[in-house]
């Protein structure tokens, strides 16, 4: 999933190092107009629902927080 | 008093509020600020309040309804093990009208008080158009003080609670406070409920550190206003108001300095706020961080004005972009456009809307809605270029990120910025057009050149005390952008010169403040919107 991640953010933003970038969101590699590519992006692969609510810095400054989020977003759909 | 920025504020309100404070036990101290609060109001609008009471009534019953069905709902969710997510729909579903209720009648009074002359007009214009000669007269009322503020303030709270991100206050002052606390009622920040309402109430003893951090912060922020912002006015002012009798290099310079006088003015501002939160042991969330550094006009707007920034993108850009319907069109787009163009395409029903509504919160004029749509098209035309030039940068080997390349997109943004607050500025739309028209069809230097430019508003002190301050405020946001926080190296120091350093800025602003004879007081820009 992780790798998947990294996959779809790369195609958004080469620019970043998605490995170890933590700021993601705070030093604008993701800006307002590509969060939305990425939440449709996500929800597509992952077969998910992302509501708006949970698009906060906090779920998306890094590869670990998104990973979290979506496997919670999952686990959500499945229950 | 009107604003801030007077004796008497600094002499008598603030001095008697922080006493006020420390001397009652600490579980009263929420409810002397408040207090204070409604008397500044008071003081400063010389109306009632009603309408903040009103508004603080709404969103305190709003918050308890939902909160009351959410209960209901945690009680039903323990007694079942089957058909959990039809409990949770049903009770998201009425909390949704509960929520739209609250938000529909904090909006409709920010409706009645501030566009209703506005629309009046627009709609007598519109039947105008069909030969119907109607004029409507809607009743005058006066917009109260810092409605603009308190009600996104009271929206933010609503949706945090229906989103479950807040709890629903049960007392009753501390909300009331959350709204009405005066360091921010006049001009925000504004700050989210879960940022400051509890620090606003608890009532932590002032402390000698937060003491000099917040004095400090508001001697910067008098700087700003009085040194820079009021002396600027002087010039602005007369150029703005008749600009056909100057050339078109006086209306740029006018442009460029408006947008350093509303530089200051503003965060000069949110500086008293900031620094009287902290005195108050309340953390407030920063407006402004450099944002004459932007590389981008997207990135402008989320150093600029950041709270308000912020509450547009949570509550409006991303409950549109990622509804169902406009998801929808996205999964429709992506497949005709790509994934790249696809989801542009489509958030721009919500950067249309963030942008609509930007320009006219800050007012019902054409200029205003003028300023929202310029925004919107830069923003949106940002999005579009920016991948290609992106890939045009790695075919022809530019380096993005070399000095000489970044400047260039810095110079851009600015230019864009410029024009901007030229309309924003200007008395009405078409005078920002003439005036924008003026700048290229009789440009010239000469006033500048024969020195004619002193007779405008500003004398050549001036302008050398405005360039020295100037030059100051930028020195520090450059070192603020390079991480050094000079107001916490300062702290760091010895009482004596930390405090020689506080009292460097107050006589300061006591020898050049723009003040007294010869100036004309300016209340805080932004308090109008």
């Amino acid at each position: 999933m992780r790798d998947q991640i990294i996959e779809i953010l790369e195609d958004i933003n080469p620019d970043a190092d998605y490995e170890t970038c933590t700021t993601l969101i705070d030093d604008r590699y993701l800006d307002s107009l590509s969060m939305v590519s990425l939440v449709a992006e996500l929800e597509d692969t992952f077969d998910i629902t992302i509501p708006a609510v949970e698009v906060t810095a906090n779920n998306f400054n890094s590869v670990d927080a998104i990973t979290k989020l979506v496997e919670r977003l999952v686990e959500e759909d499945e229950d | 008093m009107k604003s801030y920025f007077v004796l008497i504020f600094v002499a008598v309100f603030m001095p008697v509020a922080m006493l006020a404070y420390s001397i009652v036990p600490k579980r009263l101290r929420g409810y002397v600020l408040l207090v204070f609060s409604y008397a500044f109001l008071m003081i400063m609008s010389g109306r009632p309040v009603v309408y903040l009471v009103a508004a603080t009534l709404i969103t305190y019953v709003t918050g308890l309804t939902m909160g009351h069905f959410q209960a209901r709902r945690d009680a039903q969710l323990a007694e079942v093990k089957k058909g959990k997510k039809a409990i949770k729909e049903a009770c998201k579903r009425t909390n949704r009208w509960v929520m739209v209720a609250g938000i529909l009648l904090n909006l409709g009074m920010l409706f009645a008080l501030n566009y209703l002359g506005f629309f009046a007009q627009v709609g007598s214009g519109l039947l105008s158009l069909f030969g119907i000669d109607k004029t409507f007269e809607p009743p005058l009322w006066i917009a109260p003080m810092g409605i603009s503020f308190y009600t996104l303030m009271a929206v933010s709270y609503l949706v945090d609670v229906y989103r479950e991100t807040v709890k629903p206050d049960r007392n009753l002052g501390r909300l009331a406070l959350y709204l009405s606390f005066f360091p921010h009622i006049m001009e925000g920040p504004i700050a989210r409920y879960s940022e400051i309402a509890q620090g606003t109430w608890e009532g932590n003893p002032i402390n000698r550190q937060n003491l000099y951090t917040g004095f400090m912060r508001i001697a910067v922020g008098f700087a700003k206003k009085l040194i820079v912002a009021d002396r600027l006015n002087l010039f602005v002012d007369p150029v703005f108001d008749d600009f056909s009798l100057v050339n078109g290099g006086i209306i740029a310079l006018a442009a460029v300095l408006y947008t350093i006088q509303l530089y200051c003015d503003f965060s000069g501002c949110m500086d008293v706020a900031i620094g009287l939160g902290c005195i108050f042991n309340v953390s407030y969330p920063e407006n402004f961080r450099q944002p004459f550094f932007s590389l981008t006009t997207s990135e402008f707007w989320q150093r600029w004005h950041i709270t308000l920034g912020s509450w547009f993108k949570d509550y409006v850009y991303y409950p549109v972009s990622l509804s169902k319907r406009v998801k929808r069109l996205t999964t429709m787009a992506r497949k005709r456009f790509g994934n790249k163009y696809g989801p542009l395409l489509v958030s721009s029903i919500a950067l249309f809307c963030v942008w609509f509504l930007n320009g006219l919160w800050h007012g019902a004029g054409s200029q205003y809605l003028f300023f929202g749509m310029y925004y919107f098209v830069l923003i949106w035309l940002g999005g579009l270029i920016d991948p290609l030039a992106r890939s045009l940068a790695t075919k022809y080997g530019i380096d993005r990120d070399s000095k000489p390349y970044r400047l260039m997109r810095r110079v851009r943004t600015l230019l864009f910025v410029f024009v901007g607050e030229l309309f924003f500025r200007a008395n009405d739309l078409p005078s920002g057009l003439a005036m924008f028209k003026r700048i290229f069809t009789h440009f010239s230097l000469e006033t500048i050149l024969n020195g004619k430019i002193f007779n405008i508003g500003m004398d050549p002190a001036d302008f050398i005390i405005a360039g020295i301050f100037i030059a100051l405020v930028f020195a520090r946001d450059y070192a603020y952008e390079h991480d050094h926080n000079l107001l916490a190296m300062i702290s760091g120091k010895n009482a004596v010169i930390r405090w020689a350093a506080w009292i460097a800025i107050v006589m300061a602003v006591v020898i050049f403040g723009a003040y007294g004879h010869g100036y004309i007081p300016v209340d805080p820009m932004y308090a109008q919107f």
